[in-house]
This record gives structure tokens, sequence and C-alpha cells, in this order.
């Protein structure tokens, strides 16, 4: 990158701190919880910056070894073949795809989910 | 603004025969596509504690009803002596307000966190499951006779309009495929179709400390099966992080089964219940994409909308756990 400091994470951050220390508490209740999901966003964006494209390449690769098509490894792909009954629904090795698939977006949309806390003990 | 509010609220009353002035107009914490605001209509010397709803100005379709077809139905459920506020004003499209009701404030509490945590609610917690069955039975013996015309739907009817939605985004989701394939062969029982409220969780219930006081919010009711709203109540979205109570977070599916039964006489399988289970989570999922897509596809700008889109994974996951890995 040819771009100074601070870097994508640095500038989230500033503006994610900002909210919560001087931006939240500040604010009537309805307002608030408006900025609360705001904050919540941009840790989103955080770490599927940080992680997102591990977390994806993971799963193509999966997808890849599934369907054992070198050109076919999108969820768009992944999602037609089962539309189109052309996987075993009761295959595991389909399952456990689907399962990676998910633990891995929740890993950046909310990775405080009681679902996703209670699967990775 | 929150003058030409309150004299659009005034007007609207005194067509009804109440005059009086709003005072107190505040907003309440609010879903994602609707409006609440708390006020006190004062009408000398007394004054009533009242909730206006408000909905977008044009009613955005989806699964959603209009808030006069909303509180429609929640008048014929207080008219049943249901548990509901009651309705005492409802807008029309061509007045000021538009779409938008007024109904009586109940007291008590609706925040599903301070429900489950709170040590004011700890002694009444686990009577709340059996509490819940005993209102879904009782809002599923409202007579249908004046909502005939309210929305039918079986439970094929219903997975097809969800995958067709589902389908229209063009948001490709492998577990969504494979949840709707899975669904087509299952048992969802065969009774009779009865009023279904359509979102009977925390968030749209109101407690005290005595128990359950009243449901709200009837934006998704229709005319189906009545065990959609036990399985509903069973989507881990609305367990708030206590996942290991089944039931909203606060009881076991046994305690909802009993209640229910102690209304209308019937046994009821909890295997047929987890199927229902399955497609309310599902059917949330779905519910989000369509709220995602407003706030993608119009001007208006909803920072609650575009957050909502990040849920929609939370939904597969619960979806590959309930099917895969045993999960509850």
């Amino acid at each position: 990158m040819i771009f100074d400091r601070p870097t994508l994470i640095e500038l989230i951050d500033s503006i994610r701190i900002f909210l919560i220390e001087d931006i939240k508490n500040e604010l009537p209740n309805h307002l608030a919880f408006k900025i609360q999901i705001a904050i919540n966003v941009l840790n989103i964006i955080k770490r599927e910056l940080n992680d997102g494209e591990e977390l994806s390449s993971e799963i193509q690769d999966m997808i890849k070894l599934l369907i054992k098509d070198k050109d076919m490894n999108s969820i768009k792909d992944l999602a037609e073949l089962i539309q189109n009954g052309q996987l075993d629904l009761s295959d595991k090795n389909l399952q456990e795809v689907l399962i990676k698939l998910s633990k891995n977006k929740v890993s950046v949309d909310n990775p405080n989910y009681s679902t996703y806390k209670k699967l990775i003990k | 603004m929150l003058n030409e509010l309150s004299k659009n609220i005034e007007q609207l009353l005194k067509e009804q025969g109440l005059q009086g002035d709003v005072s107190d107009l505040v907003p309440l914490t609010n879903g994602a596509s609707n409006e609440t605001w708390k006020f006190n209509y004062i009408m000398s010397p007394s004054s009533i504690k009242m909730i206006l709803k408000k909905g977008p100005d044009t009613p955005p379709g989806g699964l959603a009803l209009s808030k006069s077809k909303e509180a429609t139905i929640q008048s014929a459920v207080f008219n049943a002596k249901g548990p509901v506020p009651e309705v005492l004003a409802i807008s029309s499209e061509t007045s000021n307000l538009k779409n938008a009701y007024v109904m009586e404030l109940i007291e008590g509490e609706s925040i599903p966190r301070k429900i489950l945590r709170d040590d004011v609610f700890k002694d009444i917690r686990n009577s709340l499951a059996f509490q819940c069955g005993q209102a879904m039975a009782k809002i599923h013996q409202v007579s249908l006779k004046s909502l005939d015309w309210l929305k039918q739907k079986d439970v094929n009817e219903e997975l097809e309009e969800l995958y067709l939605t589902y389908k229209n985004f063009n948001n490709p989701s492998p577990v969504f495929e494979y949840a709707f394939k899975w669904l087509k062969d299952r048992d969802f029982g065969d009774s009779q179709k009865t009023l279904v409220h359509g979102d009977f969780r925390l968030g749209n219930l109101i407690f005290d400390t005595n128990g359950l006081q009243s449901v709200v919010d009837w934006e998704l009711s229709h005319i189906g099966n009545p065990l959609q709203d036990l399985g509903w109540i069973c989507v881990n979205s609305w367990r708030f992080g206590h996942h290991k109570k089944v039931v909203g977070g606060f009881g076991d599916i046994n305690d909802l089964i009993n209640g229910y039964s102690s209304i209308i006489d019937k046994q009821l399988n909890s295997n047929i219940i987890r199927n229902w289970q399955v497609l309310g989570t599902l059917r949330w999922g779905v519910i989000c994409l369509i709220q995602t897509f407003g706030h993608l596809l119009t001007t208006t700008n909803s920072v609650e909308r575009a957050a909502i889109g990040r849920r929609v994974s939370e939904t597969e996951l619960d979806l590959v756990d309930l099917l895969f890995l045993k999960g509850k």
C-alpha cells in the first residue's frame, strides 16, 4: 500500500472510539441505540478487513474439493448445485462445507453470537 | 416536527370523539421499519397514556401488513378478550398521519435483556413459557369471521413465498437452498387454520412482575398453521444469548406445550414444533434480507437495516446447528 498511517484499521478504530467515548453517552436512549449499531458495523468492517480474505479462500478451497470442478468455487455455484439437486444432501462433506461457511461468516459478522460461541468450544 | 405530530394525533383522536391535548410525546426505542411514540393524552380532568405506532407512509409490501390492518386484527383479538392493548384510533391513508394507529399504553417491560436478566423478573421467569403457551392458545381461538380478508397461508404457500422472496434479492445462500430442500419433506402437523400472530417472541411481549400482560406488533399476522407461533418463539435469535432455554431464552418446550394445552385440549408433538423452529429460523433469515434490501434498494439510509444484512449469517449458523449438529 502506498498510503500513510493511520492504516484503514487504525482509522476505523479512531471513529469507533470517538463514537463510544465522546458521542454515545451524550445522546438520548433511542439515538444511543443507533450509535451502538453504527459501532457494531465498524467492528464488522474491521474484522472483515483483517480476516476476510483468508476466511473466504478457505471456503473456496473446500467448495473446489467438494465439486471437483476447478472452475466452480463460489458461493453462487454451490447454491445453484444444491438448488438443482446435483448434490447429495446426506453427503457429510457437503454438510461440513455448510457448517464451516456459516462459522466463517459469523466470525466476522458477530463472533459473540451464542451459537457461534457454543460451536467453537 | 414534534408539534406537527402532536397536532395530527390530536386530530385523529378527536375524530374518534376523544378531545384532548398531547403532552410528553417521546419516541421509544424501535424496530428497523416502524416508529413507536409514547404520549400522555390530557382530557381534563383525566388523562390516558397512549402509544402511536407509525409505519412508512407507503407500506413497503413484503410480508408486513399496513398499520390499519394490523390495528383491525389487534381489535379483533381485544374483543375476543385476548391479551392485547385496546386500539383507540386508526388513521387512514388520506389523513395526515397516514399509515398509523393509536392504542392504550400497557405498563410493563418489553426489552428482552431486562426480562431475561433483571432481578425483578427472577421469581416469575420460570412461569413465562407456560403463560406464553396460554396466550398463544387464546390468540388461536379468535373467531376468523371478521378476519376473512386476512391472508391465508398453508405451509407450502409459506415456503413458496419465502423462497421467491429470497430468490428475488439475488443474494445466493447455499445454506438457505439446503434448508428449503430439507423443509419440503417435513411433517408440520395438519392443524385447522387459525389466526397466527406471526412474530410471537420477546420484544413483542409486555411483562410486569405478575407475568405476561400484552402481545403487541401484529404486522406479520395471518391465517395459517397455529404451530408456527410455537416454533417461532423457539428460534435462537429470540433467546438473546440465553441459548439453553429453548423457549424465548427463559423456558422449556414442555412448559410452553402445557400452557397451550391448558386452554386448547390437544396433544402437541415437540418434533413437529422443531420443524416449525427450523422454518422459523429460515423465515427470520429471509426477513433480515427484506430489511436489508429495503435499505439497499431505496434512497432512505438506515444503519439498522444495513446492519441487519449481517445477521443473515446468524440464521445460517443456527440452521446448520439444527440440521447437522443436533442443535436445540
